[in-house]
């Protein structure tokens, strides 16, 4: 493993949650090069928010390593929250604030102040469609327009690799074509986007780079092609999906 | 970065009328409303004393002096109705049991003959050299009734006035009787044997306070320390609620992820409601200050010591946001939170003296209430609004709620750091 030269590199990585004698991820050794759009999916349970949540340092790993741009989690923490930027699964704004005055508190966070900040947000206010609701409260926002907000906080500081867990859960079709479209020119832009979500076909058609994470443990990797062709005949990503994972419905 | 977040928390306490109108409206009308009834409790027992009817049935010395010094006392308001001698002890007894009265006293005909009678056959005896019997049956009996709804130092002190009066007016027929009895047995001329009940130890009350100053308390200086205390540190409620939600909803975690610490984060908050705690703080004062006589109530009296109590505020501020910080981290839900917070609020301000005073208090009670902040910053307050103590007074009682708050924090960042390592 050359951790420099990637945007990601684990290595046995577990992480065993207190009382539980089953680990959420299982010895996980996984590099992800920069530029690629990298889509880590699983059943509900497999560990992908466990593994999210490790690589942006909200959570200890038991054992492993973890290297961000060639920063290890456990010592650049500081660094490396300067050039992530991260969408979580949950809505996470502040509901009685503005659109603006929570861009202006997360931006101002990011150290994006006075013109940076208006040239960001003259930037990504039209791609998001949020332009006639910057001054609104988020809490009178519908949902599409929270997750297309959410998304923007996590672009606004222009990281150079994106956390996002989930990011298109319970949004209209239109709002999922905008932030689909903006991670899509967001990578070409030079973002190295870290992706998990249950809808495959949306992964298959948006990542460069899959995998598939069962039971704490990756069980396939690969190019979407190249994981459509593993088995004895070409089938679709949710095929694929199945045969590797099961039917059985998950908690 | 922290100009911003404190700008987020000043932002999200402004919109929240609700958590707003619990900072500043309810300790407010809290202090009005303990104040005002607490005064009144304490005017009435002034002004109107305590309602006694006397059936006196003693035509001498006994019944006419203790007729005479409880109608002169300030504490009793005495009732004795035209036909008071018609009256019979069990009507007596039933008007105090109906809550007319909370006291009735019942002198029992030829109670001074009786006392007299037996005090000279006592004297006799003595001087003849011979024993007065142990138990007599020719005792009077002052006959108290009492309401049971009186509070107990209320009865407390009509047995002590009663018992007085009756001891002094014994002592009285005693010393006569002696003076009588030497005087016709030795032959020596008596002159008015009254002169030997002169009193001679006399009781002078003082309010002891530090320094020259005269200190008067009243309901005020106690309610505005007491409900000061207890609204600061009900802000314990709301920012644990505050810092639940943000956990909740997931932008704790966002935070965490961006170029911001974790004492940032709560550096931003203790901020904010220090500032809140402050304003409350100067919001009750004032309103103690000028509002109160408004509402004829006393006024409260800081002498100027404010800059001492300005300080003491600021540590029980710190040791109340510490408080909250502390149940913030490590409550799981808004729910927990807000109930533990308020119980134990209560809690805390029941055994740190805020509702009885801690010399009321059982021994078990007066030791766990060494162990309240509010306690602490009880005895603060009350150094320098009551004892007019200073700076020097108060230190000790500092320095135990800012050594609570640093206390909390720690605690706050060890369940913060267990929960990203152990989970």
């Amino acid at each position: 493993m050359n951790p420099g030269s990637a945007a990601i590199a684990i290595d046995g990585l577990t992480k065993v949650y207190k009382g539980n004698s089953k680990p959420a991820l299982n010895n996980i050794s996984l590099t992800i090069d920069r530029g690629h759009i990298f889509g880590l999916l699983g059943p509900n349970g497999a560990g992908k928010t466990t593994m999210i949540r490790i690589l942006c340092g909200l959570l200890s790993a038991t054992s492993g390593e973890v290297f961000i741009n060639g920063l290890p989690v456990k010592e650049k923490l500081r660094e490396i929250r300067r050039i992530i930027g991260v969408v979580p699964q949950e809505i996470a704004l502040y509901p009685s604030l503005t659109a603006y005055e929570n861009l202006s508190v997360y931006g101002g966070i990011c150290g994006l102040k006075g013109k940076n900040f208006k040239l960001r947000l003259e930037e990504l206010l039209p791609v998001f469609g949020l332009e006639k609701s910057l001054h609104s409260r988020v809490d009178r926002f519908s949902g599409g327009m929270k997750r297309r907000l959410n998304l923007m906080v996590g672009m606004l500081p222009n990281p150079l690799i994106l956390f996002l867990d989930e990011p298109t859960v319970g949004v209209d079709v239109q709002s999922k074509k905008v932030i689909l479209e903006n991670l899509v020119s967001t990578n070409q832009s030079g973002t190295t986007i870290i992706y998990t979500s249950h809808y495959l076909e949306e992964a298959e058609n948006l990542c460069t780079d899959i995998a598939i994470l069962d039971e704490g443990q990756i069980i396939s990797r690969g190019s979407p092609e190249h994981i459509r062709n593993s088995g004895d005949s070409p089938a679709s990503l949710e095929e694929i999906f199945l045969a590797l994972t099961g039917k059985e419905v998950r908690d | 970065m922290r100009t911003k977040l404190i700008y987020k928390d000043i932002l999200i306490l402004i919109r929240d009328r609700g958590g707003l109108a619990m900072l500043f409206i309810m300790p407010v009308a809290l202090v009005v409303i303990m104040t005002g009834l607490q005064d009144s409790t304490f005017r009435s027992l002034n002004e109107r004393g305590i309602s006694l009817l006397l059936l006196n049935q003693d035509e001498d010395s006994l019944g006419l002096t203790i007729e005479k010094k409880i109608r002169a006392s300030a504490i009793f308001s005495v009732h004795t109705p035209d036909d008071s001698k018609e009256l019979t002890g069990l009507q007596v007894k039933e008007a105090v049991a109906s809550g007319h009265y909370q006291i009735g006293l019942i002198i029992p005909r030829n109670s001074t003959q009786q006392i007299r009678d037996r005090v000279k056959k006592n004297v006799t005896t003595i001087l003849s050299g011979g024993r007065i019997p142990e138990i007599t049956t020719d005792s009077v009996i002052l006959q108290v009734y009492i309401d049971p709804a009186t509070q107990s130092t209320l009865r407390t002190t009509v047995e002590v006035s009663v018992r007085e009066l009756a001891a002094r007016i014994e002592s009285q027929i005693v010393l006569s009787e002696l003076a009588r009895e030497i005087s016709s047995r030795m032959r020596i001329p008596l002159s008015d044997p009254a002169l030997l009940n002169q009193e001679t130890v006399y009781y002078r009350e003082e309010f002891a306070a530090q320094g020259n100053r005269k200190v008067i308390p009243n309901s005020v200086q106690h309610n505005v320390s007491a409900w000061t205390l207890f609204a600061m540190f009900f802000i314990g409620i709301p920012f644990a609620g505050a810092m639940i939600r943000e956990r909740e909803d997931g932008s704790f975690a966002r935070l965490l992820t961006m170029p911001c610490s974790y004492f940032s984060i709560m550096f931003s908050k203790v901020i904010v409601y220090l500032v809140v705690c402050y304003l409350q703080f100067f919001l009750i004062m004032a309103m103690g200050i000028y509002i109160f006589p408004l509402l004829n109530l006393p006024a409260l009296v800081i002498d100027g010591r404010m800059g001492t109590l300005s300080l003491l505020a600021v540590t029980v501020a710190l040791a109340a946001i510490g408080y909250g910080i502390a149940i913030g981290t490590i409550a799981r839900t808004h729910q927990q939170a807000s109930i533990f917070a308020s119980i134990s609020v209560v809690i805390l301000a029941a055994v740190g003296g805020i509702w009885v005073p801690i010399f009321m208090m059982p021994p078990l009670f007066r030791h766990i209430s060494q162990i309240s902040p509010l306690n602490w910053g009880l005895n603060g307050f009350y150094d320098i609004l009551i004892r007019g103590a200073g700076i020097r007074a108060v230190l000790p009682d500092m320095l135990y709620l800012l050594l609570f708050a640093t206390a909390c924090l720690l605690l706050s960042l060890y369940y913060h750091k267990m929960r990203k390592d152990l989970i």
